[in-house]
């Protein structure tokens, strides 16, 4: 590494750490003028999910599905294919795994929950995949029809949910619940983390080394940088069309299957709402680096838990709390993005 | 003085170190049609984006209508009366003619909203005025490629340019649209407007203009009334006097055909003639054959079909006897190609990538072990390229930090390491600068030595007479010349081959029967 590169790292890395002091000091601007205990907001704001091993807990659990969607968005955005279905993917994922557990309750634990990720995985890595074969085949937009599929997935399953393999013992939307043998340990009581935290670090770095040391991760990444290269050199570009959509969506399904084994043991109506966009975001802060994957997914659920724990000790409402992270969210995306623009120029310019 | 005058103009392109101009000067007069000639990168199309305001020159002064002007962008040059009309037309084609020659300057209704009525009915009003043929209420998609260009003048007209720049305006029509055109072009010259055309095609020239500027290598090398020259003179003057490349040939006898090309076809529907006219052509091994032509001819085409990157729409293509046209580019170099793109910029070297990255994209196959890329293998692979082709760059450094030279020897060493018996160049060495050209020739000569087969497409007819063994010229799609290269062969004689003054084929082929659609 030289030093050119360490002063970049550096710069980025502090122009990250002002933005995020910047988006903090914002909030706790609209949580002085918003609330009558703002002190005590802002504590649990900023600090509540330390604050007791419950909390803590639960912010690690909430980081695991994020890790899995971001990680699928950083390995689609890398090869320069475009997933915006992963709401769906990772709905049908949580769907799919959990129909597997309910429809072979006697198998033991390890034989069934595998069967439920793998299952899990396809049906993810099919539905993106599908975007990735309409492209190779017809050139259709990968954002248009990724995100169509899914918006349709997401309606059929709310009606399987809510109707045919709706619980009538249960007044929740949702399906029974999984048997306890394919439930995930818990690690960390009395929070909801569980085993998967390790599972979820390992699989990046995984797709670290998958992306940066084989030669199906260096033939998606020159693909991704520039395919009129790539194919003139002997790659096959179109197989790149497809191959890094499923892989995305493999993730999806995935982080599906890891919230309904993990932490619901159902598929409530709407369990994954949210996965796909944050995965995103998450991927877009980590400059789809899937090492930093993890620290954007840990940094995402903590403002989560934070707007939780203000919440529940404070005035900060709903709205309020929504609003304070959309603050920081946009803040820190709009510095990851404009690194990406800015950096984009620079190659084009020198 | 003159209308337009521009005054020791230079422009340097500092990515590929090209210097597009150095040091011209032009001059043009009120109401004559000016054309500017020269071959591909002779910087004809730089200076005109410097009048149009789309680059910036580093030296030198415009004056326009007597005035010293600077002219910061295409706005700052519409405001002034300068028009310019791009060869590869700028309009949006779900709008309709009138939306797209008012856009950018509509007419408001209440400051706000677009006056379609009244835009149509401007558009209108310069369009009969001008005795064009087109509907303002038409979708642009739904015109010919005539119309379109027609569109376009328009636009000018509807913004009052005084002076329209038109930038290889018949590059795209057929020969009635040509016609129309020059009518065109008279009328705009009646109602006193001043025009510069730039082409590489003499007949327009000695059919349309009153005056002409040449230019070569950046540089202007006469300005002539056209009434004073002939075709043969100017195609002199265009691609100048012999230069004497500094390379040592050598008798080879040659052997057997590596490459060989028969009836190679791309047609396109709707398009009058095919891009590339029933090619026959044969590389034998320790053969340097040379492939001519002026730019837009079907030397880009012939580079794709043998690269593997365009299938072509008739013909049969063989590579070591073997039948390889249905084959792509991994397919094709696994047969034995090594191919030197001419847009080494983009297709050649991937920039943002790490010189390693882009010395193993063709065989980083060779080094995997268990699936995984050995990193000490790639490094050693790429420090011996970089040692034995004394390319100035580190093995980790991103492509892009290289001089153009440096990528295009980056290049060279990676297509030479598969020792392949056949390997293409096309414009091997657009925009090096002499050294870095020398070398890239002595490279050429090395394969031809080895007894390796090696095809040269090039517009710089120096090195295809310096190092060529036989020589084709391609114009129109066509191989309308074919020689040896002998002492008494001379650059002007390619030169008129080139512009099309001499044809020694047959007579094209008039029907386009394929329903291809093409890009």
């Amino acid at each position: 590494m030289d030093r050119k590169r360490i002063a970049n790292l550096l710069s980025s890395t502090t122009g990250l750490a002002l933005t995020v002091g910047i988006s903090f000091a914002i909030v706790v601007l609209l949580i002085l003028v918003l609330s009558e205990q703002p002190g005590t907001a802002i504590y649990y704001f900023f600090v509540g999910p330390f604050t007791n091993a419950y909390y803590f807990g639960n912010m690690l659990n909430q980081a695991i599905p994020l890790i899995f969607t971001g990680l699928g968005i950083a390995v689609a955005f890398r090869s320069s294919t475009f997933n915006l279905g992963g709401e769906g993917q990772a709905y049908s994922g949580a769907l799919v795994a959990t129909v597997i557990c309910l429809a072979l309750p006697t198998l033991p634990g390890f034989v069934g929950g595998t069967a439920a990720i793998i299952g899990a995985i396809l049906i993810g890595a099919f539905l993106a995949g599908l975007s990735g074969f309409f492209r190779m085949r017809w050139e259709t937009d990968q954002l248009i029809s990724s995100f169509l599929v899914s918006s349709a997935v997401i309606l059929i399953i709310n009606f399987l949910v809510t109707g045919p393999l709706d619980d009538p013992a249960n007044s929740m939307l949702t399906t029974a619940r999984i048997a306890q043998q394919f439930q995930f340990l818990k690690i960390y009581r009395p929070s909801k983390l569980d085993a998967s935290i390790f599972f979820a670090v390992a699989i990046a770095i995984g797709t670290y080394f998958f992306m940066q040391r084989t030669h199906w991760g260096y033939e998606m990444r020159m693909c991704g940088i520039n395919r009129e290269f790539s194919k003139y050199a002997g790659i096959n570009v179109g197989k790149y069309l497809l191959v890094p959509m499923a892989i995305s969506g493999g993730f999806h399904g995935l982080a599906g299957a890891v919230t309904v084994l993990g932490t619901h043991y159902r598929c409530l109506k709407g369990v994954t709402a949210g996965l796909g966009w944050n995965g995103i975001a998450v991927a877009l802060i980590a400059k789809n680096n899937p090492i930093a994957v993890i620290p954007a997914a840990l940094f995402f659920a903590y403002l989560d838990a934070g707007a939780k724990a203000a919440m529940l000790h404070a005035d900060v409402t709903f709205e309020l709390a929504k609003i304070a992270q959309a603050v920081i969210f946009f803040l820190v995306t709009a510095q990851a993005l404009y690194g990406l623009f800015n950096s984009r120029k620079k190659k084009v310019t020198t | 003085m003159a209308y337009l005058e521009m005054h020791g103009i230079t422009k340097l392109y500092p990515t590929s170190g090209v210097l597009a101009n150095d040091a011209v000067d032009l001059s043009v007069e009120e109401n004559e049609i000016h054309a500017v000639i020269g071959e591909n990168g002779a910087g004809k199309s730089t200076l005109m984006k410097l009048v149009y305001g789309l680059e910036q020159p580093d030296a030198g002064e415009i004056h326009f209508r007597s005035e010293k002007v600077e002219i910061r962008d295409p706005l700052a040059a519409t405001r002034l009366g300068i028009g310019m009309v791009h060869q590869h037309f700028k309009l949006v084609p779900d709008f309709t003619v009138a939306e797209n020659v008012v856009l950018g300057s509509e007419p408001r209704k209440r400051g706000l909203l677009m006056d379609r009525r009244t835009a149509v009915k401007d558009v209108n009003k310069v369009i009969e005025e001008h005795g064009f043929s087109i509907d303002p209420k038409r979708k642009v998609k739904d015109l010919t490629v005539g119309q379109m260009q027609q569109v376009e003048i328009v636009k000018m007209l509807y913004r009052n340019a005084e002076l329209l720049i038109l930038d290889e305006p018949t590059s795209v029509l057929t020969e009635q649209e040509i016609e129309r055109l020059f009518e065109t072009l008279g009328n705009l010259l009646e109602r006193g407007k001043t025009i510069i055309l730039i082409t590489h095609k003499l007949d327009e020239v000695t059919r349309m203009s009153h005056r002409v500027t040449v230019m070569r290598g950046g540089k202007v090398v006469a300005v002539r009334d056209t009434r004073d020259v002939d075709k043969r003179e100017l195609s002199r003057l265009m691609v100048g006097k012999d230069i004497l490349l500094e390379v040592n040939r050598g008798p080879k006898p040659r052997g057997e055909p590596v490459l060989e090309l028969k009836d190679i076809s791309i047609s396109c529907r709707g398009q009058e003639r095919p891009l590339l006219d029933r090619i026959n052509l044969q590389v034998h091994s320790g053969e340097l054959v040379g492939i001519a032509g002026v730019g837009g001819n079907g030397l880009a085409e012939i580079e794709d079909v043998i690269g593997g990157l365009r299938r072509p729409t008739s013909g049969r293509m063989f590579l070591y006897g073997q039948d390889v046209t249905s084959l792509g580019p991994g397919q094709l170099r696994d047969v034995g190609l090594a191919y030197v793109p001419a847009d080494r910029l983009h297709r050649g070297a991937s920039l943002p990538s790490s010189v390693r990255e882009n010395c193993i994209v063709t065989r980083h196959h060779d080094f995997l072990r268990a699936g995984v890329l050995q990193r000490r293998g790639i490094r050693e692979f790429t420090k011996r390229l970089i040692d034995h082709f004394s390319i100035d760059a580190g093995e980790g450094m991103p492509a892009g930090n290289l001089s153009g030279g440096n990528i295009q020897k980056m290049i060279l060493a990676r297509e030479l390491a598969s020792q392949s018996d056949f390997i293409l160049f096309s414009e091997p060495t657009w925009g090096l600068d002499i050294a870095s050209s020398q070398f890239v020739y002595e490279k050429m000569l090395e394969m031809r030595g080895r007894g390796a087969g090696v095809l040269l497409i090039s517009s710089n007819l120096d090195e295809i007479l310096a190092l060529a063994d036989a020589i084709l010229v391609l114009y129109r799609g066509r191989v309308v010349g074919r020689m040896a290269n002998t002492e008494r062969l001379s650059k002007e004689v390619i030169g008129e081959y080139m512009l099309g003054l001499r044809d020694d084929s047959e007579s094209p082929s008039e029907t386009v029967t394929s329903e291809v659609q093409c890009g």
